[in-house]
């Protein structure tokens, strides 16, 4: 196992740690084997850890009190969400507590006369929509596991989503949180007007993965539900014609609400799992969503379909809301189709400059042949965020370690021409070995101290993010076995 | 005066005043020297000849530049490409009285976002990567020069608004936006702050994405009765028709077309660089604008961002008093312009908690453990 080595005194006084969590929520302990298996795992299921007990705090205050206890004896801490993610942020420890903040589901109030909500960090990410809806508003970021994941492992992983490009990830939709510190303190951070007094630390935590404290109440932006929305389906005869177009449109000054691309492999395996009537010998497809007032759409819409035929390509529009839904079906299946080509896959999580594009395919390309395994190609083409999917048979000898090894040449190859490891699934234990490819030593230390002006007994969620002398090899990626995910009822875009 | 030409000199003169524990203060433009507590006779570090852009990709979204590369540059760069830095970036320059020249470093180190941030958040939310120099004389990075990243913590975010405490900045990569094509501005004259905030928030809340947002009291402006109402509007052409169609329609068809950029005004503070007074900026919640500016009270007021914002002169004795009242709106009232003396006493901000004043310093700590750059500005 990757994590840093378990504390056997930790261990020992477990009796003693379940008898004083259960002090502090006492309908809130799960301490036995059934219980605790339920959260042995996130979504990155390769890796397993029962944790050394589980609570489930009801408030805030609750969360303070576990932290102090925490931080007088010295005990690690693991926060968990809904335990959805794809790097192990939540992949618990033989000698830590592991937080779930799933009974905190609260929505506190709705203003829409601020354009906010205010909820705690155990609502879901699709709730906070579902709440605001029926009034024409929506929250923008939108995660593929959306309909699980909750707000608060948001704000740990600065999730993204589909329409990064335009509306932003987390961080960019947060007006404010309260989190506790190590230690137990309470901090607000920001709130409704978006502003803190001092340094961003509220753009800080974000993102920080559960290494900084627990976020136990979260202020949100909500906008306006975009009154049109069109989307088009481009077809190109070679890859790198797909990315020169996916440049020409940004810089003709269209910002798609979203921009796919897959590769042939991709579509055809789409196509023939569920046939969204993608077109059929095309090396490379983009799918392209404009949204805003009907007149910005029209001008964004006219504008795609002429640089794609200046580019070589040809597009169909979406002719009503139900040719829409089929042809985003397909992309959001691609995990599931490709599952079917191979019994396992592992799901990398580069960004690159898109630029670089047809240079990357060359050399994925010869990656592949190097270590003889198959991948297909699909890419959040408007902010460069590649999710390539490398499929092996784990039955078969050294597969396994063959695609890991590919797909960290893959993330190193993505840091050689100017991207980086993790574009929005986290760093978390999976990439944390790869991190001395992206950053220097100083540019490490100067984020660990970082952290340690948070936890100086280096209890949150140790073993994450940053590498450790202890590490021992290159771990990770999303394996999928016989097409099914962890969390086999969410889409995975 | 030291004066550096590259950045191997600044971790040279940073190693220097690490061994001597020897604090200095950071200049650039100097434009905005005069915000924040006054940090006396320190030495100053010239760090002016880091400018220049580095590289420019207009079909990515991306701009580096060194940190003293002048705003009027990287506006006449971005504009051959019909692109825009998010943030609007804000010359305090008329305001502050100083004759220097806005750099793109001083404005992300000070936050100073403009009225367009409306669209794209403040410099914080399109500053993607940084390299500087730390308290130990150390180079290092944050972010990176991609537009999507979550790989390690996200330092970038903490450059924007920490004026030069945490590090020497040495280069900035920006994501940039496209420009629209044209602008329009509505204004909704004789209106009560109330009605007025209430019609900026209608649109605020509405698909038109508007570029600005602000409400001037008949005092600051000059025909508009009892106050007015400011929208700004961008898109191509018939879009921006149609938008402006749409926008008559929320406010009942009693708009005017407004001549010229009120905005780029605004966003500076330049209506209130010949008024007398200590200069305020009160960030609250929107909806919160009209009560809170009656409380506030102050003859020469307005209120940018649909409210979220409101800009005033008052008397230095009225400082307290200002504080207090932001306070109660759970707002912060920043003090952008007052004697030094004042500055000293005041601060730029109000008092933390001492929790998060606490963990502020702990993270300063963590980039400069001597308090080597500009110590006790924020």
């Amino acid at each position: 196992m990757l994590l840093p080595p378990t504390d056997s005194t930790i261990v020992a006084r477990r009796a003693e740690i379940v008898a004083a969590l259960k002090v502090i929520v006492p309908d809130g302990v799960v301490a036995d084997p059934s219980g605790l298996a339920t959260f042995d795992a996130d979504a990155l299921s390769a890796y397993h850890q029962t944790p050394l007990v589980c609570v489930l705090p009801s408030d805030r205050h609750q969360v303070s009190e576990i932290l102090k206890y925490a931080g007088e004896h010295g005990v690690p801490i693991v926060p968990r969400g809904a335990g959805t993610s794809l790097s192990g942020g939540a992949l618990p420890r033989e000698d830590g507590i592991l937080i779930g903040m799933g009974r905190m589901k609260r929505i506190i109030e709705i203003d829409y006369e601020n354009g906010c909500v205010v909820v705690e960090p155990g609502v879901t990410n699709l709730n906070i929509t579902k709440a605001v809806e029926a009034n024409g508003f929506y929250y923008a970021p939108d995660p593929s596991s959306q309909v699980a994941c909750t707000i608060g492992g948001n704000v740990a992983e600065n999730s993204g989503g589909l329409h990064c490009l335009k509306y932003g990830l987390t961080t960019n939709n947060l007006l404010g949180v309260t989190m506790v510190l190590p230690g137990g303190e309470i901090v607000t951070l920001g709130g409704k007007c978006g502003a803190q007094g001092g340094l961003d630390i509220l753009g800080l935590v974000t993102g920080s993965e559960g290494l900084l404290g627990v976020v136990v109440e979260v202020v949100v932006k909500i906008l306006r539900k975009p009154p049109v929305t069109r989307t088009l389906l481009a077809a190109f005869n070679s890859v790198p014609a797909a990315g020169a177009c996916v440049a020409a449109i940004i810089a003709d000054g269209v910002v798609p609400a979203a921009m796919e691309f897959m590769d042939r492999r991709a579509a055809e395996a789409i196509e023939d799992y569920n046939a969204p009537g993608y077109p059929k010998g095309a090396e490379g497809i983009l799918i392209i969503d404009a949204d805003g007032v009907e007149a910005d759409v029209s001008h964004a819409v006219a504008r795609v379909t002429a640089i794609v035929a200046e580019c070589g390509g040809t597009t169909v529009e979406a002719t009503d809301e139900k040719q829409r839904a089929r042809i985003w079906s397909g992309r959001k299946a691609a995990f599931a189709a490709m599952g079917r080509l191979a019994p396992d896959m592992l799901c990398m999580d580069g960004s690159i400059p898109r630029g670089a594009l047809p240079l990357v395919m060359v050399e994925m390309e010869k990656l592949s042949q190097q270590y003889g395994l198959g991948f297909c190609n699909v890419f959040h083409a408007g902010d460069g965020n590649l999710h390539p999917l490398i499929i092996f048979d784990v039955m078969k000898e050294g597969e396994f370690e063959r695609a890991e090894a590919f797909g960290a040449d893959i993330l190193r190859l993505c840091v050689k021409v100017g991207g980086v490891l993790t574009g929005e699934h986290g760093v978390g234990i999976e990439k944390r070995d790869l991190m001395t490819d992206m950053f220097t030593t100083a540019d490490l230390e100067q984020q660990g101290r970082v952290k340690c002006a948070f936890d100086t007994q280096g209890l949150f969620n140790p073993g994450k993010v940053f590498p450790t002398l202890s590490a021992c090899v290159e771990q990770g990626h999303i394996h999928v076995h016989g097409a099914q995910l962890p969390h086999p009822h969410l889409p995975r875009y | 005066m030291s004066r550096i030409d590259n950045p191997a000199q600044v971790v040279e003169f940073v190693r220097t005043a690490h061994e001597s524990r020897s604090p200095f203060e950071i200049v650039s433009g100097g434009t905005r020297r005069a915000v924040g507590k006054p940090l006396g006779d320190l030495p100053l570090l010239d760090v002016s000849s880091l400018s220049g852009i580095v590289k420019y990709e207009p079909e990515e979204l991306i701009l580096t530049a060194a940190p003293a590369t002048p705003l009027t540059e990287i506006h006449a760069v971005l504009a051959t490409k019909g692109q825009r830095l998010g943030f609007d970036p804000a010359d305090w320059s008329q305001l502050l009285g100083s004759n220097g020249v806005a750099t793109l470093g001083g404005a992300a180190s000070c936050d100073a976002s403009g009225s367009g941030r409306l669209r794209h958040g403040p410099a914080r939310d399109s500053l993607l990567g940084f390299q500087a120099v730390n308290g130990l004389g150390e180079t290092f990075r944050g972010g990176s020069k991609v537009v999507k990243n979550v790989t390690g913590f996200d330092l970038p975010k903490l450059i924007c608004g920490a004026y030069g405490t945490l590090s020497v900045l040495t280069e900035l990569t920006f994501r940039v936006y496209p420009r629209p094509q044209f602008f329009a501005v509505l204004c909704l004259s004789d209106v009560t702050p109330e009605v007025g905030f209430a019609h900026l928030r209608k649109i605020a809340h509405s698909a038109l994405e508007p570029a600005g947002l602000a409400y001037l009291p008949g005092s600051m402006m000059a025909d508009v009765g009892e106050g007015a109402a400011l929208i700004k509007l961008e898109g191509a052409s018939q879009p921006l028709e149609e938008k402006i169609a749409m926008a008559h329609g929320l406010l009942g068809n009693a708009a005017a077309r407004f001549d010229g950029d009120p905005f780029s005004v605004i966003g500076c503070g330049e209506k209130f660089a010949d008024i007398a007074g200590d200069i305020w900026r009160v960030m609250i919640a929107p909806s919160d604008a009209p009560r809170v500016a009656k409380e506030l009270n102050a003859k020469h007021w307005l209120g940018d961002l649909a409210g979220g914002l409101l800009w005033l002169a008052a008397p230095p004795s009225d400082a307290a008093r200002i504080r207090a009242i932001a306070a109660v709106a759970q707002g912060q009232a920043m003090l952008l312009r007052a004697s030094p003396e004042s500055r000293g006493r005041l601060g730029l901000f109000a008092p933390q908690q001492p929790a998060l004043a606490a963990l502020n310093r702990a993270v300063k700590a963590a980039f400069d453990p001597l308090s080597l750059f500009n110590p006790g500005r924020l």
